[in-house]
């Protein structure tokens, strides 16, 4: 560089030297634009070839593993050629090109920032995976001879040479802007531009580091960690206790009022709200569990696959369509709903973990904060770890700060995603299901009638088949008749009419069959043999054993094996007396007008043969049908009959008389 | 069948919930979008509830009583045969009686015993054979007239289903036209899902799992 400046004798002209002056920084500005634009270009070179060459020869490593040295190399080049194509534009324009220059990098300011804070940011992560690759020598033998063919100049750092690159350029920004601004002169037009640039650039930078504090901040406090109890106990040292009990007592001091709370309002808003967007997400997410639950629930019971043996009609229709309900319309609606409310529900959840612990920590930052500050007041110092504190809880704050408010909104309208699935979800079943019921419904008989008619019509048939069943059930329940009176044991007639003299003909029964007496007043007799009734419960009071007469003997029998013996018997009282052996399994209102099946045609015959004694008896043989006149005597007497036999009229005993079934004579005949 | 109705309640009844604990929540005083959605969403859901009331009243009149009432008739029908089987078996008794008297000689006494063997027969024979008669009309019948029985039982019951779907139908589709762009297939549901999960985890404060 000449200094032909310097060299004039001093008596030259301030203008000469001021000129000389400028042309000196104007030269120095130009070469320094030329180095912006040189270095840009070389940069850009070097970054393409190490995203082609070198990415791809580096096959042997896992994709996931490129992506994190890599990370967003791509983007960066694109930001670089924009930008170097922008500087080339400018190389043209003279005296314009400081002020285009600091406009350009104004315009990229946001760019570059994006751009290479996640770069910035991933660089640890790579550097960690390199480090990983220098502990296997093979490897790093490999990777280095790629590197050696394709950038020499990497020399023996590798490929760290080659990632840490981009970093320096964009701190090296700033430093070649300020050279550039140092040569303009302040009153250039392009000076305050250039200013604006540079710190802009320096902010782009501070951002930066920023960004990547923050990162780590977050990255660390973040992750929930499952510690068992053992290792809990093994991470107390004095320096957590110590934390923790200066941190108590930071609490208990503020909780007495001695200090003040640093009151954050506006942290304290968006925290209130977190709190709410959270409550929201665990309720909404176990309320759907809920119905996930009751729909399993629901489908679980088959009423459909239940056989009826029904064939035809609406029923098998109905089995179809349930069929196809449960199994497809259902089935649908519950993977919908799982896959599109369910898991996103789950990750929603999942998500408010991170922010969940960030806020605990930063509460617990800033007791530490507000200590320190005091301390600070006190003291006017702080040692290099009291520093670090005061920074990660500042960098905890303006990170929860700045995305807090981001984080509820994406929750919220995440969250009306959702519930608007859930809703269209509902609806298109309730369309699936209208569409298989509408093809059975217009099979079915009524379908043409309204609802209300159809529910009335429903009633009236019900109403008519509930009649109908109640029928067959009397039906069903209807005891038959037991059998008609059993025949007479041979030679008992005499007794039968003794005992009828004495006691009358409703206190006699028969038995129905053998009755073995057990205690020491009960009877054994035969079947078929008449007794007559004494009383109808014994000494106690139990209304099953009854006393009767023989007519030699008295004692206690059974009173189911007894069964009402009519001499003249009538059908009605048959079925209802109460001694009968099934009489318990009627229905509490049995009626009265059973009518047996086997209608019994009845005629009055003679039991047993007859002399008349005087010209009022007509005589009898056994088995002779009669024809009942009168059932009682001139005098009232009913002991006595007014019958016509063999077209003789006259008076017989009543006892004599039987009613039989016709066609079934007597199989015996009396002694005589 | 009851289980299956009680089961469908349960599930409307938790989906009343989910909107009910929703409108609770203090978010929607803030959110004005949110709260209208959030209300809509829940009278929907009460609606649903009510009809779905409605509905299984409606299966338990026509298809649950009737059910009830036919299977009551089994009882009675059960006892009337295992009286006949115990008539069967005093016919069967005292058959085996007659015919011992009647292979033994015939003498006076067996004679006699064997006349009044016969006499005992012939009531409970009759009595056997009007009970088995009785049962063989009545069973077919009855067997048969459920066909007719459960015919409107199940029509009901599908229209019941009809009337609550067409009802649900409506509701939600009146619902989703207002709040929901509808048309939007599954796919495009999840990609919108996974697109918000990715925006939240490029928050650095969400934790990357």
């Amino acid at each position: 560089m000449a200094h032909c400046g310097t060299d004039e004798p001093s008596s030259g002209s301030l203008d000469g030297e001021g000129q000389s002056l400028e042309d000196r920084s104007l030269l120095q500005q130009s070469l320094a634009i030329r180095e912006l634009m040189d270095t840009e270009d070389s940069y850009l070179h070097m970054l393409r070839l190490c995203a082609s060459d070198v990415r791809s020869r580096l096959q042997q490593l896992p994709q996931g593993d490129l992506d994190v040295l890599f990370s967003n190399i791509d983007e960066i080049i694109q930001v670089s050629s924009r930008f170097l194509h922008g500087l080339q534009e400018t190389a043209s324009k003279e005296e314009k090109q400081v002020l285009l220059i600091g406009n350009l990098f104004l315009e990229f300011q946001e760019d570059f920032e994006q751009v290479y804070k996640v770069y910035c940011a991933n660089y640890d992560q790579a550097l960690l995976l390199l480090k990983a690759y220098q502990k296997e020598p093979e490897l790093q033998q490999e990777i280095q001879s790629i590197i050696q063919a394709v950038v020499p100049q990497a020399g023996p750092s590798g490929l760290s040479f080659i990632l840490v690159i981009p970093l320096q350029r964009v701190t090296k920004y700033p430093l070649l802007l300020q050279k550039i601004l140092e040569n303009t002169l302040p009153d250039a037009s392009a000076y305050p531009v250039l200013l604006r640039a540079t710190s802009a650039l320096q902010d782009v930078n501070a951002n930066i580091n920023e960004y990547k504090m923050r990162k780590e901040v977050a990255s660390k406090y973040t992750k929930v960690e499952q510690l068992t109890l053992r290792e809990r106990l093994a991470r107390i040292n004095t320096h957590t206790l110590s934390k923790k009990t200066t941190r108590l007592s930071q609490m208990l001091k503020q909780e007495a009022g001695l200090v003040p709370r640093t009151e954050d309002k506006e942290f304290d808003d968006l925290e209130e709200k977190f709190q709410w967007v959270s409550l929201c997400v665990t309720e909404l997410k176990n309320n759907v569990a809920t119905y996930l639950d009751n729909l399993e629930a629901f489908l679980h019971f088959r009423p459909h696959e239940c056989d009826l043996d029904i064939p035809g009609g609406p029923v098998v229709q109905y089995c179809s369509l349930a069929r196809d309900l449960q199994h497809e319309a259902f089935l649908e609606f519950k993977q919908r709903l799982k896959g599109l409310v369910w898991r996103p529900l789950c990750s929603l959840a999942k998500a408010l973990v991170g922010p969940q612990n960030l806020i605990k920590k930063r509460l617990d930052k800033l007791l530490d904060f507000e200590r320190l500050e005091e301390k600070l007041l006190e003291v006017g110092s702080m040692t290099y770890e009291e520093e670090a504190a005061r920074h990660t809880y500042q960098a905890l704050n303006s990170l929860l700060v700045a995305e807090l408010p981001k984080f509820n909104q994406l929750v919220v309208e995440w969250l009306g995603q959702i519930l608007r699935t859930f809703m269209a979800l509902q609806r298109d079943l309730a369309k699936q299901v209208l569409q298989r019921a509408e093809g059975s419904i217009s099979q079915l008989p009524h379908h043409h009638i309204s609802e209300p008619a159809f529910r009335k019509l429903v009633e009236d048939t019900l109403g008519q088949t509930s009649t109908q069943l109640l029928s067959f059930r009397e039906n069903f329940e209807k005891v038959l008749p037991p059998s008609t009176s059993q025949p007479l044991l041979p030679g008992s007639e005499s007794q039968v009419q003794a005992l009828l003299s004495k006691y009358g003909p409703g206190k006699l029964y028969q038995t129905t069959s053998n009755i073995s007496g057990a205690g020491t007043l009960d009877l054994t007799l035969s079947r078929g043999q008449i007794v007559a009734l004494l009383q109808n419960k014994d000494t106690k009071g139990h209304s099953s054993r009854w006393l009767v007469d023989t007519g030699g003997h008295r004692g206690y029998v059974p009173a189911g094996k007894l069964q009402l013996y009519r001499v003249i018997p009538s059908e009605e009282h048959r079925g209802q007396a109460g001694v009968q052996q099934d009489s318990h399994h009627l229905a509490p209102a049995p009626a009265p007008a059973l009518v047996p099946s086997t209608p019994t045609v009845t005629q009055v015959v003679a039991a047993y043969p007859f002399m008349a004694r005087s010209t009022h008896e007509v005589s009898l043989q056994a088995g002779q049908p009669v024809t009942i006149l009168e059932a009682h005597d001139k005098k009232g007497n009913p002991e006595w009959s007014l019958v016509e036999v063999n077209g003789q009229r006259g008076y017989v005993p009543s006892g004599f008389l039987a009613r039989a079934p016709s066609p079934a004579p007597w199989g015996w005949t009396l002694p005589s | 069948m009851k289980k299956s109705t009680d089961a469908d309640l349960a599930m409307s009844k938790s989906a009343v919930k989910i909107s009910l604990d929703l409108l609770s929540n203090p978010l929607c005083e803030q959110d004005q979008d949110f709260l209208n959605m959030v209300t809509a969403l829940d009278m929907a859901m009460k609606r649903m509830d009510a009809f779905n009331q409605e509905k299984v009243n409606q299966i338990q009149k026509t298809v649950i009583e009737p059910l009830k009432r036919f299977g009551s008739v089994f009882p009675s029908l059960n006892m009337a045969v295992k009286r006949r089987e115990q008539a069967l078996q005093d016919y069967r008794r005292l058959q085996a009686k007659v015919e011992k008297y009647e292979e033994k000689e015939k003498t006076g006494p067996v004679l006699a015993k064997l006349h009044q063997a016969r006499e005992e027969l012939r009531p409970v024979q009759e009595d056997f054979e009007a009970k088995n008669k009785q049962l063989l009309d009545e069973m077919p019948r009855f067997y048969g007239s459920r066909l007719d029985y459960f015919q409107p039982s199940f029509e009901s019951l599908i229209r019941a289903q009809v009337v609550y779907y067409s009802e649900m139908h409506k509701i939600f589709g009146d619902l989703t036209q207002q709040l929901d762009q509808p048309g939007h297939s599954d796919e495009q549901r999840e990609r919108e899902n996974e697109a918000k999960l990715s925006e939240l985890r490029a928050l650095s404060i969400v934790a990357d799992d």
